[in-house]
């Protein structure tokens, strides 16, 4: 049982923006989706839980490790796949799970090399072993990034943005690995893409401006929006008067008209459909009204 | 069109900082080059201006080479920028026209690219006006500007090198779109450039190798070689001749390849390679798996930190060994040393074998850059990598130390750069065996390696890898690199500080020899090393305190961050590092500023004026002189000690009486004098001279004896190499050392004008003047500086068992006690006080000749030659005792010394011989010059011109014995070659030493019998000038005259000759229709020019008439090179030959010319094919070239 709970956590960049507004956040096992839209602070919050920033203040506790102080201890049981993940050129696949694999301290031979076998084979790279991982295409080295972070027995697994740039074979492959590993260990998985945290977490949190807007299950937070979902296609021209008078959660162009969802408790008027709200009502929801949501 | 492009092109160009940097750049270097000495691009002397036509030359071509690198910037930008941006693909679909945007573009670039060099011309400017007004370099070494020095260097070669340059990288980056390739095209450049120079380095493919230097620089050296200070002084390079060929060549050749480059440049852009077909795309649908994944654990014990820093070592050094840029600069350099080994070694184009020791020097010298480069590059790619390629954060994730992190990139640079020097070394060692040289040291190589280029590998790995670290830019610390490199030198001598504690990686110079190893540098350089190895772990170390291992926002979250990463056992160890870095430094400093203090360049200066400036009212007095000398001289080999006593008797030569007497000690050596009845009245430990008055003052002709003791302790190791005259093989020190000097020595003053006046002292003259009838000022000869005439002398000299020990005269006696073997010597004939003490592990080679013992004491790796050795001698003596007289020692000894110096010297039957100098010489191919039988022949000679006779202390002294040793030496050859044209092949090395030397004079030139020791008239007029009278006036008449001359002067007490006396001796034997020419010869500076017009030939009965048509004109130069054309009274050769080589002079014939055009028509028995003016080249000529033509059949 895996347990990584942060607390205050809060960072400032010298040019005056708050990457990190105070967060406190408890993470156990399984996968735990944290979403948010681009510059939310995730990759701050991602890259300061696996050692690769300091915060100005507050706590990040994986179990007894407490990863500001100790940072080796945390290494020993993490496993990260950053949101680009390159490769050297000219090395092979295997050799690169090979030199990680040292890195992380698995130094017999024979056992690496049956562990890095196995990893090839489970992300279905090990034909091409030998083939240089700069010639791959974005899936399969994203494959290759998921296998390194896999590589030792990592208790926290932290994967940022993973699906950006998949195709959607490649995104559901991806999500069926995560899936795999997710039971006994803490997997993040940060992404601005709502579908992946409704298809694969069961815990999640949302972020704007450095702060939580959100945390809890996907299922109980769309829960709280039952029966305020409306939705209405409009004319172009009338978009403008439409987000005066109404909270417009999204609008999205459907056969090249403009589609809106609002909020409301009531029939927001004539035209309206009431929807079933998704993860996606959600996000726009409390990212747009976030200063009205009480965490 | 092409307006908007060029406008487009230049104006942000000369928004953008970087040309302004350069511009400051060149300015900063051309300024501080002009108002300092310290600053050197090219380098002036003398008479030459600081800012003369001549030096902007010069620093235009210097940075040419590095303007090549700013021009491949611009050009490959001015290519590439759309391609870069990704913008090509809008560009190229809008309507503009190719021409228009290719042409606009390539002249904005070449426009910007010249305009660094602008900052040369200014820096050379306000440097010359900033200069004199505060004093940095006198106002006198300045002269005016015209127009033509600026423009001249602007249009013939700031343009043309940038069009040349520009055009191959305009070329290759529309060609390959990528940078590297456009950088790697300009180092090919510069390679090819290096590469035809060396090729082409002889004397008689010097017009070669002008045409085909791509930059103009060597093309500028050789049409200016002859230049007379006047001529550099005030004429810009100019619109002809050899630099105007070059020019047109290779400007014509950039207009093909632009030509070439416009044609294939399209529009069309080209498809970027496509993604390989990606290659998952039909893949086994994934399974669906349910079992949970398979983990293993990190073992994080003891050990770990090792096979991680193998894996980061492993993984960094294949990526080094796999990058293009070092493949290709690996390439360069096989090249590069190819060529060097090709090359071989050279002395008036002889070969030396090819010794280890030089290969060795060979590797370094033409290797080194690219290590360096390597060195400099691979830091940033190494620190940088992870960044770059996106990795960063997953490798900063695993438990990794960052220390062995980074301490693995410092050891994967040094062992791509060790590995390239191996692959040298290979390559050197194939270059021996297939010269078929089999006595490869391989102990050499690597020694040499682990010496003096490992140490560097390491300390400049770490100080680029730590430079890289802590700079938040890779290009900036590529910059801030090379900065250190070429910058910290210069800032070094600005602040004139030479400890190699400073001046990074800096070790004493240590320089192989076969006879004594790396020599008496070892000691020294195994401290620095570890000095400076211990530093560079002390910067990795900070390296890795300040790694980034996580990201850091400012620079007050990074010094955090490094707070962070100095846990304690980090910091204990650090400060370790330190601590023991400090005690390496201590006990350097110790040896190196306590043990051996030594004085910097301008305290050595300060050092003389104070000298001048305190002592110099005892210049001249009054000193009695050395009669006879009993000298007792302990060498301690291993210990590099030696100890002298001396017993003189010293004689008042002078009609006045002599009451004190005066010393210049050596600050080196451990003086006691002991004068009996004396009183120590002055001794001054700065200026190291010492005063004795005597209780009784010494009345002419009366003698006193004084005994000294002199000791040559070495202790610990200094700042340089050390004393290289005594070392454990090969000691060599002359009676300069270890007697000390008696009376005032003026020859610690300053000499440079301009320095004299820094310390508020007058001009000096080099030498006093050549006085006709000489009385008083000839008492003195520049051989002994006044300290004695004529001496006897004894020696009893001592040295370990295992070698002998040599000093001048007869051994009389040899024995040994304990391990030390003891030889008296005396000298046979009373003597110049000018001897010499050797010891060495010698082999021996005797021969007795005519009475007179030959020996040759050499090393035995050098047996090469011995025999030719002997009989050069054998063949010297014979020709000089018959043609001028007696030899008077019993004894003739060629001894080897070390290549510390390169030179070979005359004392009493007595001759060492730098082992670089004739020893190692590769004399199989007879038909090539021997230049051992002209070295031993000339310091031969000397026994007589120098030992026997020896001349006043003025004006032309060295005439009387150098000049003559030359001409003596040049008959012997004469006489056993009987080749006229190949003793002019031989001559042709003093023709070039004359006329470059002047050159290069720094003060004046002086007709050869005024010479003031100035070698290239010494030696190089000198030969040529004997030459030409013997070729004039006879062999037998010249002869007579030296033989009459040495009779009246011969062991005589003083007055000494003077050049007066020989022209004097000469006159009778001259008849009247060439005494012009010894007017000519020695009393004026005299240069021809003879140009062969046409000639023409018509056969008749197997008779060839030959009617040639000439051109002469003779000049005299004053003392500043300036000529005026002189009345023509000559006797001129000419002649025809039969072979193209000018090898097979069919017949020549000396005939009077007395007009500048001349017609002569000469018959011959065989066909001849080519008609020569001068065809022996007996006469002083700049230009010969143009003396022959090929005959024209009518």
């Amino acid at each position: 049982m895996a347990k990584l709970v942060i607390t205050d956590l809060s960072k400032t960049y010298p040019n005056g923006v708050k990457a990190l507004d105070n967060i406190s956040l408890e993470i156990s096992n399984g996968m735990f989706g944290l979403l948010g839209p681009n510059g939310a602070g995730k990759s701050s919050l991602m890259r300061t839980i696996a050692t690769l920033q300091e915060a100005d203040s507050g706590t990040i506790m994986l179990n007894d490790i407490d990863v500001e102080k100790e940072p080796r201890k945390l290494r020993q049981v993490l496993g990260y796949l950053p949101q680009e993940f390159g490769v050297y050129p000219n090395i092979t696949a295997y050799g690169l799970l090979d030199h990680v694999a040292v890195l992380k301290g698995i130094t017999n031979v024979s056992e690496r090399k049956e562990m890095i076998t196995y990893l090839l084979n489970k992300v279905n790279l090990y034909d091409k072993r030998n083939k240089k991982v700069k010639s791959f295409s974005g899936g399969m080295k994203q494959r290759v990034g998921i296998a390194q972070a896999l590589i030792g027995s990592p208790q926290l697994i932290i994967v940022d943005e993973p699906t950006a740039g998949l195709d959607p074979g490649e995104r559901n492959r991806f999500h069926n690995l995560l899936a795999d590993v997710g039971e006994e260990v803490v997997v993040i998985l940060s992404t601005h893409i709502v579908d992946d945290v409704r298809e694969l977490c069961n815990n999640m949190a949302i972020m704007n401006n450095g702060s939580l807007v959100y945390k809890g299950s996907p299922i109980t937070v769309i829960d709280e929006l039952k029966g305020q979902v409306w939705r209405k296609a409009i004319e172009r021209e009338e978009l403008q008067e439409y987000m005066s008078n109404h909270r417009i959660i999204s609008n999205k162009m459907v056969a090249g008209k403009p589609q809106i969802h609002v909020l409301s408790e009531t029939n927001p008027g004539e035209g309206f459909v009431s929807v079933e709200p998704n993860l996606e009502d959600v996000f726009f929801n409390k990212i747009h009204f976030s200063e009205t949501t009480n965490v | 069109m092409f307006k908007e492009f060029f406008l487009k092109e230049l104006i942000p160009g000369l928004k953008s900082p970087m040309v302004w940097i350069f511009f400051g750049l060149f300015g900063l270097l051309a300024g501080a080059a002009v108002a300092s000495d310290s600053v050197q691009i090219g380098g002036t002397i003398g008479n030459i201006h600081k800012n003369s036509p001549d030096v902007i030359t010069t620093f235009v071509l210097v940075l040419s080479i590095f303007g090549l690198l700013i021009a491949t910037a611009f050009f490959n930008n001015a290519a590439l920028r759309d391609v870069n941006n990704g913008f090509s693909e809008i560009m190229f679909s809008l309507p503009i026209k190719k021409s228009g945007y290719f042409w606009g573009r390539f002249l904005g670039a070449l426009i910007l690219s010249t305009i660094p060099f602008l900052g040369i011309f200014l820096g050379v400017i306000i440097g010359s006006k900033l200069a004199p007004i505060f004093d940095w370099v006198d106002a006198e070494r300045f002269g005016g500007y015209e127009v033509s020095y600026f423009l001249n260097n602007y249009l013939l070669f700031i343009i043309p090198n940038m069009f040349i340059g520009g055009s191959i990288i305009f070329f290759l980056a529309h060609k390959w779109k990528s940078t590297i390739v456009s950088f790697v095209g300009a180092l090919v450049v510069i390679v090819f450039y290096i590469v035809s120079g060396n090729l082409l380095s002889d004397i008689e493919s010097q017009d070669l190798a002008a045409l085909v230097d791509v930059f103009g620089i060597r093309t500028n050296s050789v049409a200016t070689q002859y230049w007379t200070p006047v001529e550099k002084n005030t004429l810009a390079p100019a619109f002809k001749g050899l630099i105007l060929y070059n020019r047109l060549i290779w400007v014509g050749i950039a207009l093909v390849i632009s030509a070439i480059s416009y044609h294939l440049f399209s529009f069309t852009v080209k498809k970027s390679k496509s993604k390989k077909k990606e290659e998952d795309a039909v893949e086994k649908s994934q399974r669906l798996v349910l079992e949970r994944v398979r983990t293993w654990k990190g073992s994080f014990e003891k050990g770990l930190g090792w096979k991680q820093f193998v894996s980061f070592y492993r993984i960094n050094t294949d990526s080094i060994l796999k990058n293009n840029v070092f493949k290709i600069l690996f390439l360069f350099s096989i090249i590069l040393l190819f060529v060097e080994l090709l090359q071989g070694y050279e002395y008036y184009g002889l070969q030396s074998y090819p010794l280890t020791y030089k290969i060795s020097s060979s590797i370094s010298n033409s290797t080194s850059i690219f290590i360096i480069i390597i060195t400099v590059f691979f830091s940033g790619e190494l620190v940088w990598r992870d960044r770059i390629n996106n990795i960063h954060e997953v490798i900063n994730a695993t438990p990794h130390n960052s220390f062995s992190a980074l301490a693995a990139k410092a050891l994967s640079l040094i062992t791509a750069s060790s590995l390239l020097y191996f692959f040298f070394i290979i390559m050197g060692i194939i270059a021996q065996l297939m010269q078929g040289f089999t006595k490869i040291e391989l102990d050499v190589y690597l020694l040499d390696f682990a010496l003096s280029n490992l140490p560097n590998y390491i300390a400049f790995s770490a100080l680029f890898i730590f430079v890289q670290t802590v700079m938040t830019n890779r290009y900036i610390g590529y910059f801030l690199s090379i900065l250190i490199l070429f910058v910290w030198d210069i800032l070094l001598g600005v602040i004139d500080a030479s400890s190699n504690m400073l001046d990074f990686a800096g070790a004493p110079f240590l320089q192989y020899s076969d006879m004594n190893g790396f020599g008496p540098g070892l000691t020294g350089s195994l401290w620095f090393n570890i000095y400076w190895i211990l530093f560079g772990f002390i910067l990795l170390y900070s390296a890795g305190i300040f790694w980034p291992r996580s990201v850091v926002s400012g620079f007050k979250e990074r010094i955090k961050v490094a707070r962070g990463a100095l846990d304690k056992t980090t910091f204990v160890s650090f400060i370790g590092l330190i601590g023991v870095w400090i005690l390496v430094a201590g006990f350097v400093f110790y040896n190196t500023q306590v043990l051996n203090p030594y004085l910097s360049g301008d305290e050595r200066e300060e050092l003389s004026a104070e000298y001048e400036k305190q002592l110099k009212k005892y210049d001249g007095i009054p000193q009695p002189k050395v009669t006879d000398l009993k000298i007792n001289i302990d060498i301690y080999p291993n210990e590099r000690d030696v100890a002298v006593n001396a017993k003189l008797k010293l004689v008042n030569k002078t009609d006045v009486a002599i009451d004190s007497l005066h010393f210049n000690m050596d600050e080196s050596w451990e003086t006691t004098i002991t004068i009996a009845n004396s009183k120590l009245v002055y001794s001054d430990d700065y200026l190291d001279y010492q005063i004795y008055q005597l209780e009784k003052a010494l009345q002419p002709g009366e003698s006193i004896e004084i005994e000294l003791e002199n000791k040559y302790i070495t202790n610990g190791f200094p700042n340089g190499t050390g004393n290289t005259s005594i070392i454990n093989n090969g000691t060599f020190l002359n009676s300069f050392g270890v007697l000390p000097g008696m009376g005032y020595n003026n020859g610690i003053e300053l000499s440079d004008k301009y320095t004299r006046k820094k310390y508020d002292l007058k001009p000096k003259k080099r030498m006093p003047e050549l006085e006709d009838s000489c009385g008083e000022n000839c008492m003195v000869n520049y051989l002994s500086a006044g300290a004695a005439d004529w001496v006897t002398m004894e020696t009893v000299i001592s040295t370990s068992s295992d070698q002998i020990a040599i000093a001048p005269g007869s051994l009389v006696k040899e024995w040994t006690e304990g391990d030390r073997s003891y030889f008296n010597y005396k000298v046979d004939e009373p003597s110049q006080l000018f001897i010499m003490f050797m010891s060495a592990r010698y082999e021996v080679a005797r021969e007795k000749y005519n009475g007179i013992d030959i020996e040759i004491y050499y090393d035995k790796k050098h047996d090469y030659n011995i025999d030719k050795m002997v009989d050069a001698t054998r063949r010297s003596i014979a020709y000089y005792e018959k043609n001028f007289g007696k030899y008077y020692h019993k004894q003739a000894r060629i001894i080897e010394f070390p290549r510390y110096a390169t030179f070979a010297q005359a004392f009493p039957g007595t001759m060492p011989y730098s082992e670089a100098y004739g020893f190692i010489i590769d004399l199989e191919d007879e038909t090539e010059n021997n230049v051992i039988d002209a070295v031993i022949a000339h310091e031969m000679a000397h026994q007589w011109w120098a030992h026997q006779e020896v001349s006043a202390n003025m004006q032309g002294g060295t005439m009387l014995t150098e000049s003559f040793s030359e001409y003596s030496s040049l008959m012997v050859m004469k006489n056993d070659l009987n080749d006229d044209m190949r003793m002019t092949d031989f001559l042709k090395y003093d023709y070039q030493r004359y006329l470059r030397g002047r050159s290069g004079e720094s003060q004046n030139e002086l007709p050869l019998y005024k010479v003031e020791n100035q070698q290239y008239i010494h030696y190089g007029k000198g030969s040529v000038v004997l030459y030409s009278l013997q070729d004039y006036i006879g062999e037998d008449k010249v002869n007579l005259a030296l033989k009459s001359f040495l009779e009246e002067f011969r062991y005589k007490e003083p007055p000494y000759p003077t050049s007066n006396d020989f022209l004097r001796h000469l006159d009778p034997h001259v008849p009247d229709s060439m005494k012009y020419l010894v007017d000519d010869l020695f009393k004026k500076i005299t240069l021809y020019d003879y140009r062969m017009k046409e000639a023409t030939m018509t056969e008749e009965n197997n008779m060839y008439a030959v009617t040639m048509t000439f051109e002469a004109r003779k000049m005299y130069a004053d003392t500043m090179g300036i000529e005026t054309f002189a009345q023509l009274h000559e006797w001129i050769d000419v002649g025809v030959f039969a072979d193209e080589d000018r090898e097979d002079l069919i017949a020549y014939k000396r005939i009077y010319v007395d007009k500048e055009n001349m017609e002569y028509t000469m018959y011959v028995d065989r066909k001849p094919l080519k008609a020569a003016i001068d065809p022996r080249r007996v006469v002083m000529e700049r230009i010969i070239k143009d003396n022959v033509l090929t005959i024209k059949e009518e």
